[in-house]
């Protein structure tokens, strides 16, 4: 029963390393929530920005014919993880949770385990 | 010796682009929210309302409502909502009581609101010819929500014109009924364009659409864009002539509300408009200067 806010903050707070997140509408780019992020790193920009890879990576699927669908999407840079999740709930249809990640501070798997959880707290 | 009375050729429709003014879009709101406002402020896209200057919840004869949406997606039944409506609508706190009563969580309830805030206010917010009013002290009955400030309001309003600009720089297909054009499309459909092209009929518009798959009319716009730019719809060039079968006449009486004037030539008076329901009675119908409009476009928009 979290509102979005309560939702970005435990994600911040459980997750290590998490510094940034941002719950994103990926038809409009608007990101609906952001909580973290910094000076350097504009939350609103990045959500914006990552919803033209959510885009391609729809669209190459439907190309391909494949019927899955895309639980989270990861992208590694030399010091950072995004990690980009897709809700599915019943009002949760065409968001994502966008999560930023300190490389070096970051457990991969517990991430993608907590972000799964936070999803479902969300209950959207 | 005869002279041949040709009529010259219409002039190919101009555009203007979008326009982003340098300043807030409506100084009166910027005004409202300084003094920390509260009540509804009236403008021909619809209305905006505000709580301490706040904009708390955004209406549009052109976009499905917070119920309209919640009840397509699923989240919520009409009983539910006329309910709620019915319990707490005099007190202000229908969103309050959707949420304790259990009938939608209080996230799902936060991200449908604010998606039909923004999308509502993209369309209050249009250009405006028409002067708005504001009538203080009036609380809206959802009750608070999730209030957003009237700069995020106004920045993502921006946003989001850019945002069509950006997908294809002509807004003809934003208000007019939409054709498809048959061409064969290039880039693949995703299912959720291909439910918009699906119900493009030459009779609905981008608003009709909406309201049918109970989406947001921000959302169709974008798809249509998308389609527009893949050459798979256009606007239908001839306005359909008499009053357009619009469950919303304000907005149908309202030509200025789009984030541009709709290029639309008028027709030609020495065509019948009607002549044949097809496009090829329009001065568009000819492939060639089809092609050269969007060559044009195109080469615009880099």
């Amino acid at each position: 029963m979290a509102n979005t806010e309560t939702a970005l903050k435990e994600a911040l707070a459980s997750i290590e390393g998490a510094t940034g997140a941002a719950l994103v509408d990926y038809t409009t780019g608007m990101a609906l929530g952001t909580m973290g992020g910094s000076k350097s790193f504009d939350l609103t920009v990045a959500a914006a920005g990552n919803t033209d890879v959510v885009r391609a990576k729809l669209r190459t699927m439907e190309h391909l014919g494949l019927k899955g669908q895309i639980e989270d999407i990861l992208i590694t840079l030399s010091d950072q993880y995004h990690l980009i999740r897709l809700l599915t709930g019943r009002g949760g249809n065409g968001l994502f949770l966008y999560l930023v990640l300190d490389a070096k501070r970051a457990n991969l798997a517990m991430a993608r385990h907590q972000l799964r959880k936070i999803e479902e707290d969300l209950e959207v | 010796m005869t002279m041949v009375a040709t009529p010259p050729p219409p002039p190919l429709p101009t555009r203007q682009r979008t326009q982003i003014p340098s300043g807030g879009l409506s100084p009166m709101l910027s005004r409202l929210a300084a003094e920390r406002a509260t009540g509804v402020l009236m403008r021909e896209g619809g209305l905006l309302h505000l709580a301490d200057g706040q904009v708390v919840y955004a209406e549009s004869p052109a976009t499905p409502g917070l119920d309209a949406l919640l009840i397509a997606r699923g989240a919520l039944d009409e009983d539910g909502w006329r309910e709620a409506v019915a319990e707490a609508g005099t007190r202000h706190r229908v969103g309050r009581f959707l949420v304790d009563s259990g009938l939608i969580s209080e996230g799902a309830l936060e991200l449908c609101h604010l998606g039909a805030l923004y999308d509502a206010a993209y369309f209050v917010l249009g250009p405006s010819s028409a002067p708005a009013r504001f009538r203080y002290g009036e609380a809206h009955w959802l009750g608070p929500v999730r209030p957003v400030p009237v700069a995020g309001v106004e920045r993502e309003t921006v946003r989001r014109r850019e945002l069509l600009h950006r997908i294809w720089p002509d807004p003809a297909t934003d208000e007019a009924p939409l054709l498809r054009t048959g061409h064969p499309v290039v880039t693949s459909v995703t299912p959720r364009q291909g439910e918009v092209l699906d119900r493009i009929d030459g009779v609905r518009t981008a608003a009709d659409i909406s309201r049918a798959l109970g989406r947001p009319a921000f959302h169709t716009l974008v798809d249509v864009r998308r389609l527009a730019a893949a050459g798979a719809v256009t606007a239908r060039p001839v306005p359909v002539p008499g009053p357009a079968p619009s469950p919303f006449p304000a907005l149908g009486a309202a030509p200025g509300v789009g984030p541009g004037p709709v290029p639309q030539a008028p027709s030609p008076p020495h065509e019948a408009p009607r002549a044949a329901p097809t496009d090829l009675s329009s001065p568009f119908a000819d492939p060639h200067i089809t092609l050269l409009k969007r060559l044009r476009d195109a080469l615009e928009a880099l």
